[in-house]
């Protein structure tokens, strides 16, 4: 703009006027101020228009239902009850997995979403970027608009650029796309090929199964997904591999799943298996194992080897190790989990991270081949969308060609190459010799804005799709809700490029199904929506064999012996992922599951790296900052803050990329610091680094300030040997030596609690009652109840301030404590939600009587009771009661300029929160208010059937920990775990009763490793 | 056989050679003279300290309890360590003029008045706290009894419902107690007023007191009756007030030894405040000669004996702590004298058990600046006792995943600050306007007021009492 137009100046011209700042951003908001009151240019004929639309479709997708203007259905649609959420199956993908979902449809809106138990990846549980992806649907800075050079253009405007500009099939065009696993967007991509002559296609994830398939390639000749049956074997190696989180591998959820139900413990009688875990950073699976050693990221590969050739004395095919002799050689770990390994022959599993070098995947593939593992706990698919060649040399080839001007047009889906790709590529400056590029993208990101085009995206929950899960499970991918902000899903936009017409997602993934689909097309089709679920096993199992070239090829890596001096490691971020979800305000407030940090990315380093740079590792409780290190490798340096982690390898600093964002949105802007400078393609996960002191403090905002138990019993353990010579040690009496003070009393009485001055506030004779188990032995504390507990319950997100003031929100916390030695301890993980305690501390001093019990013995917050003296939560011994010290809903809610966007994600079942008053966990009383009523109309019992209840937590909870139901029923689950010898409450002798009970932790370490 | 034992000559409580009437005129005339440019300077600042306090209360209201710096632990800080800081100092007023009272110590007379008024204004900045701290200001009535259609009454086992009552009936007998003794005085006044209006006023609240001998009578009676209401309120109150802490679960709260050790602390708190303003007013309006050294020194040997009893009260809590051997209780006490807040602890025993051991010199006794020093160091003691007790027990409680440090805001510093101008406006309104001190109680206990035990020329002659020798058994 030449000349500057004045607010309120006179305009000559329209086109003057649509310069006018104002106008503009008048004209891009969706719902414009004073929206209300330009109602009545609503035509009644356009409101029936879209209230027919939505009824119409509300069989499979439902509509968002106008804002302005609500008038009562003229005729019901069938089946639909006012208030009562309808129920869908749906599937969520992430890079090329799918995971299934049931998702809690309001009112025409997705609400919440919960795993489908058919589904095999999920069997009915989620993870925590699942959870998040109903503040992801209703995130208010996604993109809206299809932008033409940064300039506002319509989808008409790209229809016909789409169909003129690529009629000219003879371009070079390259496609840079996600990973994807959907059938569809594969024959789109063949379609593609058939179209244009000079085309090439590199799939980019910056985080991907490449060193695995590489590393099969090498021991088995072909490029093979492994799959680990962790329910089937008895011995589990993980070497620098957190495959219980879904940062740390795809199928996190089905794998937390099948390892942890090997580790369900109900007498003294069951077995359990042994995890060994070698890692540089604390992971959530190295501390669920029971052996953890730890290692800088470099030095897996020479322990690997030495296993091997450890192994190579007691079985064949390992013959490629033999003689060998590293830095690893004959050490304690190396005898103890060789000979683990030797006596669990087809019962085991060798596993290593997806930043683990090829040649480590394949030195793993080939010990458990030699173990006979393969097809009895190990399997490996063949994957059709996975290509035959690297996608790396694939990408770097690419560049190459963009550089030398030889591509004319980019069409780039999902992925943000400019902000992810290694920096050595450098790719922005690549793209500048790109004449046309178009990126589909959720936000006007990085790689948007050096767009031609830009392609505001449908988010998952809002277009169709289909894909299969990491064991090759296809589903169908039906939205939930209408575009809101009308975006295009990525078969849309392939599919106008790949043919030049538009057609709608619903009709392309038909298309597809049509061949997976034998005999009646509609009714097999209901039915696949229905379940969410197809067919299962549609990935071949591969039969494999020992690789002639094994030994050749493996041999050029055995003299690796790991970096000398200070590594780093880059790893994608526990709630961030690849920087895909920065700007999810849930997950960004998420604690991180082992550090608790919230808000920002850190530099993770031991205790000895920390004191060798200069910064004292002990911190005290006012201490909010921390210090800032300078990263300098390649010549790249990124300054960040240094956070001492207990149990970290030392000479290693483990950073995470996604942070230090800006221009994506209100929640990713100015968070944290960007790592991805420090990754060149060379060396994408672990290189040697120069740090240093940079002598500035910078603010975290930590959930947990304390991370000592203090000899203290809030967390009982045991390993399986003592707890088979003494089933009751997680009792008071086991743990302390005496028994609880006051019980003796009260047995006189003729009660089995300690004696009390209360008036027992439960109703024995009112039924149900309702209770809660938690088994920290499944516990791994991955955090997924709380972002589960948090899209339930309507908790606000209070941002980094208030979380560094301990203002948190979270009704369902995951405590983690350290045990043991500084540089090598154990971590324990204890969920902490409310325990509605019988003789609950914070109804007695509550002056106004604004937390009260149920007859159910439930402890209840009426929030329009509370006056917020917050004696409650000072009283309550276990602090899990949440204070709104300010409008932290209204805050939430009423972000930008359309906040009806983001209260859509409100479950209408739960009340919202105002300032000055107390919350809490509520046992999710509305799901048991819900079952109840069912019950009632089912059987005409208020007595809901075990397991028709189940909490958000629980739910969520791949590991399957939580119990919760009725007490007063001696077959449910969670009585059966209350009358299990490990039961133990927190803080007996306080004699409050709490109603969440815990049961003892077990391990099974190697006592050969002491 | 008996004996006759002679009576210690007590020294005279008035100093100087003063008669009814130059007593009247040297505490009326404060009244009556032209206001001092003084006191406008100090009303000034007073009155800015009050806006400060209404500042802050009203950006409070507006914002949220959130802009202080309480967190999850320690959901209650600065306010509640003020609440009970100002009542624990609107504990000597009603102990100086009730219990002294019913114990004939006529030393008394000389401080009652503006103790009480000190009392008064005490609690009327101590009750403001827990106004102000909860969450949602507007709805504070339900604290209150009060009948409604849903039948929804407050929840009677709550420990602050008790601090309604305990803290509202201390104020209210306080009040009535400080009234009706000022009631002759005020006539004097009247009676004395030059100003046509100030008479009006002075003669409404004057009540018609003539001074006839049956009004004399029903006002001593009242009197008397009234301090014995308010003897048991002073022990009382804070009784109440530390229920808020030792009713709780939380230790370093839960503890028995509460009731005494808040009263005696509370006292000790309150005396030191009368000797700091006592102090500053004998030298600004020349009453040296009503508030002597002597009434220093009895003061201060009473802070030497509650300072002790604090003392003890201290070492009772570690002592029991170890005892009773609950982990948790014990644990917070190492965590007290050694955590995060040991430098807290450690300034507190300094400032209360430590600082009145000079008093056991009787030179110290009788020093002024010293004991203006130290009674002002026993007050920030007594703040920190608070904070102590408030927010290292909540900080460091059961479970170590959720301890947390709390730091204060700016927020809560200049509400607790504003108090002080809330405090002071009052007091010297007080100051200006009424008799600061019980003219009529300060007469009564005059050699003149006594007709007996002189000689004819008017000089004093001990009593004479025979007391029976005690029986012994041989």
């Amino acid at each position: 703009m030449s000349e500057e137009i004045k607010q309120n100046s006179y305009w000559k011209s329209l086109k003057e006027l649509s310069q006018n700042e104002e106008y503009k951003k008048y004209t891009e908001r969706e719902f414009p101020e004073d929206a209300s009151e330009m109602t009545d240019q609503v035509s009644r004929r356009s409101f029936l228009r879209v209230m027919g639309a939505s009824i119409a479709l509300a069989g499979f997708a439902s509509c968002r239902r106008p804002v302005q203007k609500i008038m009562p259905f003229s005729r019901m649609p069938e089946d639909r009850i006012e208030g009562e959420p309808m129920y869908y199956a749906t599937a969520a993908p992430f890079q090329d997995v799918l995971t299934g979902l049931v998702v809690q449809n309001s009112d025409g809106r997705p609400t919440k979403v919960e795993g489908n138990s058919e589904h095999p990846a999920s069997e009915g549980r989620t993870d925590i970027y699942d959870q998040a992806g109903i503040i992801g649907l209703y995130d208010p800075d996604r993109s809206r608009h299809i932008r033409h050079n940064g300039e506002q253009a319509s989808r008409d405007q790209f229809i016909d650029f789409a169909s003129s500009h690529f009629a000219d099939t003879g371009r070079r065009i390259a496609f840079l796309s996600e990973a994807s696993s959907s059938p569809t967007y594969r024959r789109l991509r063949q379609s593609a090929e058939e179209r244009f002559d000079n085309m090439s296609w590199v799939t980019f994830e910056p985080f991907d199964e490449e060193e695995s398939l590489e590393g099969n390639r090498m021991a088995f000749g072909r490029r093979l997904r492994t799959v680990n049956h962790y329910d089937r074997a008895d011995v589990v190696v993980a070497l620098d591999n957190d495959f219980m989180n879904p940062f740390g591998h795809k199928d996190s959820v089905s794998n937390a799943a099948r390892i942890t139900r090997r580790r369900r413990v109900r007498s003294t009688d069951d077995t359990m298996n042994r995890i060994y875990a070698v890692e540089s950073t604390f992971t959530n699976t190295g501390s669920f194992a029971d052996n953890r050693l730890r290692l800088k990221a470099s030095e897996i590969e020479p322990f690997i080897y030495a296993l091997a050739a450890r192994l190579s004395q007691q079985v064949n095919g390992l013959e490629a190790f033999a003689n060998l002799n590293n830095r690893f050689s004959g050490h304690d770990w190396i005898e103890a989990v060789a000979k683990d390994l030797a006596d669990n022959r087809g019962a085991s599993i060798v596993t290593a991270g997806e930043q683990q070098p090829a040649a480590v995947h394949a030195a793993a593939a080939a010990i458990n081949l030699a173990l006979g593992n393969i097809n009895e706990t190990v399997s490996y698919l063949e994957v059709p969308h996975q290509g035959e060649e690297s996608s790396r040399d694939a990408l770097r080839q690419l560049v190459d060609q963009m550089r030398a001007g030889e591509i004319d047009t980019l069409v780039l889906t999902g992925t943000n190459p400019v902000f992810t790709a290694p920096a050595d590529l450098d790719f922005e400056s690549a793209l500048e010799q790109v004449d046309t590029v178009v990126h589909l993208a959720d936000y006007v990101d990085e790689t948007s804005r050096n767009a031609t085009w830009h392609i505001n995206r449908a988010h998952y929950l809002e277009a169709w799709g289909d894909g299969y899960s990491y064991n090759g499970g296809r589903s169908v991918i039906q939205p939930q809700i209408r575009p809101l902000f009308d975006g295009v899903s990525e078969i849309e936009f392939l599919n106008l490029i790949a043919t030049g017409e538009w057609a709608d997602g619903y009709d392309l993934v038909r298309q597809t199904w049509q061949e997976f689909i034998e005999g009646n097309f509609e009714q097999r089709w209901r039915e696949i929506l229905h379940d969410g679920i197809d067919s299962r096993d549609n990935f071949a199992e591969a039969d494999v064999s020992l690789d002639g070239g094994f030994a050749a090829a493996i041999s050029p890596h055995l003299s690796n012996n790991g970096i000398d001096g200070i590594e780093i490691t880059l790893k994608p971020d526990a709630t961030l992922y690849d920087g895909r979800f920065a700007n999810n305000s849930w997950l960004q407030e998420l604690p991180e599951p082992m550090t608790k940090i919230t808000w920002d990315n850190v530099a993770l380093m031991s205790p000895a790296t920390a004191r060798n740079l200069g910064i004292n590792p002990d911190r005290h409780l006012r201490d909010t900052d921390t210090s800032v290190v300078r990263i300098e490798a390649d010549g790249q340096a990124v300054e960040i803050a240094a956070w001492v982690q207990p149990g970290h390898a030392d000479d290693s600093i483990t950073l995470t990329v996604g942070y230090g964002r800006e221009g994506i949105g209100r929640v990713a802007n100015g968070v944290g610091v960007d790592t991805y400078p420090l990754r060149t393609s060379d060396a994408l996960y672990v290189k040697p680094a120069d740090v240093t002191l940079n002598g500035r403090r910078y603010e975290i905002a930590c959930v947990q300030d304390h991370h000592n138990l203090e000899g203290r019993d809030m967390i009982r353990k045991a390993t399986i040997a003592e707890y088979r010579e003494n089933p009751e040690f997680a009792s008071f009496e086991s743990f302390h030596g005496f028994e609880v003070p006051g019980l003796k009393e009260g047995r006189e009485q003729g009660i089995d609690h300690p004696v009390t001055l209360f008036q027992p506030q439960d109703y024995p004779d009112h039924q149900p009652q309702w209770g809660m188990a938690i088994d920290l032995n499944a516990c791994f504390g991955c955090g997924v109840c709380t972002i589960a507990c948090q899209a339930e319950n309507n908790i606000p997100v209070v941002g980094k301030r208030e979380v560094g003031r301990r203002r948190m929100m979270h009704w369902i916390r995951t405590d983690r404590y350290y045990e043991g030695d500084e540089e090598n301890p154990k971590a324990l993980h204890q969920p902490v939600p409310c325990m509605h305690c019988e003789l609950a501390p914070c109804e007695q001093v509550c002056p106004v009587a604004a937390t009260v019990h149920s007859d159910d013995g439930m402890n209840q917050m009426t929030y329009n009771r509370c006056i917020g003296t917050r004696y409650c939560a000072n009283n309550c011994p276990y602090k899990v009661r949440r204070f709104n010290f300010f409008n932290y809903t209204k805050e939430f809610l009423t972000t930008g300029d359309d906040p009806e966007i983001i209260q859509m994600a409100m479950n209408p079942d739960v009340t919202v929160r105002f300032r000055g008053v107390m919350e809490k966990c509520t046992y999710c009383v509305q799901r048991v208010n819900r079952a109840k009523r069912k019950s009632r109309l089912e059987t005409g019992s208020l007595k809901p059937a075990d397991g028709m209840v189940k909490t958000a937590c629980q739910q969520a909870c791949p590991a399957n920990a939580i119990s919760f139901g009725d007490l007063t029923d001696n077959e449910s689950t969670v009585s059966k775990d209350k009358e299990n010898e490990r039961n133990y409450v927190m803080l007996e002798e306080l004699s409050i009763r709490p109603r969440t009970s815990y049961l003892g932790k077990l391990s099974n370490p190697n006592p050969d490793l002491g | 056989m008996s004996k006759t034992y002679e009576y210690v000559h007590e020294p005279t409580l008035v100093k100087g050679d003063h008669d009814f009437k130059s007593i009247t005129a040297l505490i009326t005339d404060i009244n009556l003279r032209p206001t001092p440019k003084a006191w406008y300077a100090a009303f000034g600042v007073a009155n800015l300290l009050l806006l400060v306090m209404l500042v802050s209360i009203a950006y409070l209201i507006w914002e949220g309890t959130g802009i202080w710096g309480l967190n999850t632990p320690a959901n209650w800080g600065w306010a509640i360590v003020n609440f009970v800081w100002w009542v624990g100092i609107g504990h000597a007023g009603t102990l100086i003029s009730a219990i002294l009272f019913l114990f004939r110590q006529n030393w008394r007379t000389a401080i009652n008045r503006f103790a009480e008024a000190m009392t008064i204004f005490a609690v009327m900045c101590a009750g403001i706290f827990p106004a102000i701290h909860v969450g949602r200001i507007w709805v504070i009535y339900w604290v209150f009894p009060l009948p409604n259609q849903m039948a929804m009454w407050p929840n009677f086992t709550s420990p602050l419902l008790w601090d309604v009552f305990a803290v509202g009936t201390y104020f209210t007998v306080s009040t009535l107690f400080w009234y009706v003794g000022l009631v002759p005085d005020l006539a004097t006044v009247r009676d004395r007023i030059k100003n046509g209006i100030g008479k009006k006023l002075y003669g409404i609240f004057s009540l018609g007191w003539r001074g006839s001998n049956r009004q004399w009578w029903t006002y001593e009676k009242s009197y008397m009756i009234l301090a014995g209401l308010a003897t048991p309120l002073v022990l009382s109150v804070h009784s109440v007030v530390s229920f808020d802490f030792a009713v709780s679960v939380i230790p370093g709260w839960h503890t028995t030894i509460f009731p005494p050790y808040f009263v005696a602390g509370a006292i000790f708190s309150g005396f030191a405040m009368v000797l700091t303003l006592m102090i500053i007013c004998r030298k600004i309006y020349k009453l040296e000669e009503i508030m002597t050294i002597d009434h220093m020194e009895k003061m201060n040997i009473i802070l030497l004996v509650t300072g002790m009893m604090v003392g003890f009260a201290y070492l009772m809590e570690v002592f029991i702590a170890w005892y009773g051997g609950v982990e948790y209780e014990k644990a917070i006490f190492a965590l007290r004298a050694s955590g995060p807040y040991a430098w807290a602890y450690w300034l507190m025993i300094g400032c209360n058990v430590l600082s009145p051991q000079f008093f056991w010199v009787k030179k110290f006794r009788r020093h002024i600046g010293l004991t203006f020093v130290i009674s002002i160091i026993v007050n920030i003691g007594m703040w920190f006792e608070r904070f102590v007790i408030a927010v290292t027990s909540l900080s460091t409680d059961f479970l170590p995943s959720s301890w947390g440090y709390y730091t204060p805001t700016l927020w809560d510093v200049l509400t607790y600050v504003g108090t002080f101008g809330l405090f002071f406006t009052f007091f010297l309104l007080f100051l200006r306007f009424l008799p600061m001190v019980a003219v009529a109680e300060v007469k009564n206990v005059m050699p003149q007021a006594d007709p007996h035990n002189y000689d004819e020329e008017g000089n004093y002659i001990a009593p004479k009492v025979e007391v029976p020798e005690p029986k012994r058994e041989s």
